[in-house]
């Protein structure tokens, strides 16, 4: 048994001409948050879709616990236990911030007749009750989900992440879009998530210092290559980086 | 003021009975996106199945009433979907709701020429008794009629918000994408509103046929009539479309007891006007962003 919960292979994928990832090879280990960073078009998303079995790649192996991704459907994924925060607001509006977790951590699996005669909540209010305060939540617990502001909402697609125990969260750019004070609660909640559950995350994010300040070891995407990788003080001081940034 | 009430409670009667179409209606644009022009000619339908099975094979009405339901589960609900909805919902929103209109159509005339262009009489399910509620002469059917079709509508959304299987009905019609991720299998829930939809057309059915006759023609102003009501409600509200229903039920009543029996049908759609140009999501929706 390895402590590598990520295992990415020579990975390419092109989009007619365009090559968009080139020959991508990394392992993340258990614990770690690594950031994948990047200017636009770096290949940074073409990554993360190959790695959640939204795109196949055109060569390369995606593993995850050891086990290959090629063609599992988001649901297998998520039941190996890999779970994901999304760019775009990933909440059910019409549904409370209790009820959005609980369903987001339950088995949906047998048939109607099983699920009709169990109880609603799958047994799970407490757990979820759990991750409400984690998240610092307790106080819009019970308000529909889509009256939250877009910071809460965040959270709340955070908390419904990591319902379900997974070893491997990918968060695509988390820090999109949510003010300061939300945010620091964001990076504060996520830290202590990994140092609590040892929970690895893959982070995509364009919010230089919410990365620097977040992530154990920096990957920095360009054309579709790694062109660096470091701590994060080895990448701020990464003159190919920079250049790539710069565009020089 | 007994005259009143008694035109309330009929009204009241009737509207229950459009909030089951409506509902539908509701459930079935959350759930695909599907707006089921045909939903008038569905609860004209199972008339004719129960009319079938009673007239035609000699079935005692309550078990033509179970398999009149259970047959539009089936037909209404999932060859349907699979017939009609499956293949053009592909191609957009348009070409799917010009289908149901055709469908609504060929149901239609379909009826008319394989069973009877005239009205049929059709049993009825209660006693046709009066009973006195603070002075009003009050028909026990229209009770009846209120309390199975409120009831009807509370268990459905009992079940929508006190079951595993109903939670994820909502989620898939709220949120497909993560839905699926989150493995709900959405295919299996879309089927389920479109076999509830079949079931609620019947029920439907069996309560306002006995009042109109059963015709081939019934489905042009229940169906015009329970979209009104899903639209005034709230299209995207289970809750909006019952409050749409009750609403344009004794407006409806209202109007023809006080104002003109002619002019009655005109005054849904006054409403409708006055919603649409007030309060576009309907009374009790939401507005919603949606890329057509």
């Amino acid at each position: 048994m390895t402590d590598t919960v990520l295992s990415i292979r020579n990975i390419s994928k092109s989009f007619g001409g365009i090559h968009a990832v080139r020959d991508v090879s990394f392992d993340v280990q258990k614990g770690e948050v690594l950031g994948l960073i990047g200017p636009n078009g770096s290949g940074k998303s073409t990554l993360f879709n190959c790695v959640l079995g939204q795109l196949k790649p055109d060569t390369g192996e995606v593993r995850v616990n050891d086990q290959t991704v090629a063609g599992m459907r988001a649901a297998a994924l998520n039941k190996l236990g890999v779970g994901r925060t999304f760019q775009q607001l990933s909440v059910f509006p019409q549904m409370s911030v209790l009820e959005n977790i609980i369903l987001a951590g339950q088995e949906h699996q047998g048939t109607m007749a099983t699920r009709l005669f169990g109880p609603s909540d799958a047994g799970l209010t407490a757990e979820a009750d759990q991750m409400i305060k984690f998240f610092r939540l307790e106080h819009l617990r019970d308000e529909m989900a889509g009256s939250l502001s877009y910071g809460q909402q965040k959270l709340v697609d955070a908390a419904m992440a990591f319902m379900a125990g997974p070893s491997l969260v990918l968060l695509d750019e988390p820090a999109g879009g949510v003010n300061l004070t939300m945010l620091a609660n964001l990076k504060d909640r996520l830290r202590a998530y990994n140092r609590e559950h040892g929970t690895t995350f893959v982070v995509i994010e364009h919010n230089m210092e919410f990365v620097m300040s977040l992530c154990t070891r920096i990957i920095v995407l360009a054309e579709g290559a790694i062109i660096a990788e470091g701590t994060p003080d080895e990448i701020r001081s990464n003159q190919q980086v920079i250049d790539a940034y710069l565009g020089g | 003021m007994a005259e009143f009430i008694q035109i309330l409670i009929s009204g009241l009667s009737a509207g229950s009975i459009y909030a089951l179409a409506a509902v539908g209606f509701t459930l079935l644009w959350q759930a695909s996106q599907t707006i089921n022009f045909a939903q008038g000619e569905f609860v004209m339908l199972p008339a004719f199945f129960v009319l079938a099975l009673t007239v035609k094979l000699g079935l005692p009405l309550p078990l033509a009433i179970i398999l009149a339901i259970f047959l539009s589960v089936l037909l209404l609900g999932a060859v349907f979907k699979k017939l009609v909805v499956e293949p053009m919902i592909q191609h957009g929103t348009l070409p799917l709701v010009i289908a149901t209109i055709a469908l609504g159509l060929l149901l239609k005339e379909g009826v008319k020429e394989f069973y009877s262009p005239l009205g049929q009489p059709f049993p009825s399910l209660f006693p046709q008794d009066v009973l006195s509620v603070f002075g009003a002469a009050v028909s026990i059917p229209d009770i009846a009629n209120f309390v199975i079709a409120m009831g009807t509508i509370i268990g459905l959304q009992l079940f929508l918000a006190r079951t595993r299987t109903g939670r994820c009905m909502q989620a898939t019609a709220q949120n497909p994408d993560v839905a699926q991720i989150l493995g709900v299998d959405i295919k299996k829930m879309v089927l389920y509103t479109f076999l509830i939809n079949g079931a609620l057309a019947a029920i439907a059915s069996v309560l306002i046929t006995p009042i109109y006759l059963a015709k081939f023609s019934n489905g042009e102003v229940l169906g015009l009539v329970a979209f009104i009501a899903a639209i005034v409600g709230g299209f995207n509200q289970i809750r909006g479309a019952l409050v749409g229903g009750l609403l344009i039920g004794v407006i409806d009543n209202l109007s023809a007891g006080y104002v003109s029996a002619e002019y009655r049908q005109a005054v849904p759609m006054l409403l409708l006007i006055f919603v649409i140009l007030v309060r576009p999501q309907g009374l009790l929706g939401t507005s919603e962003g949606r890329a057509v």
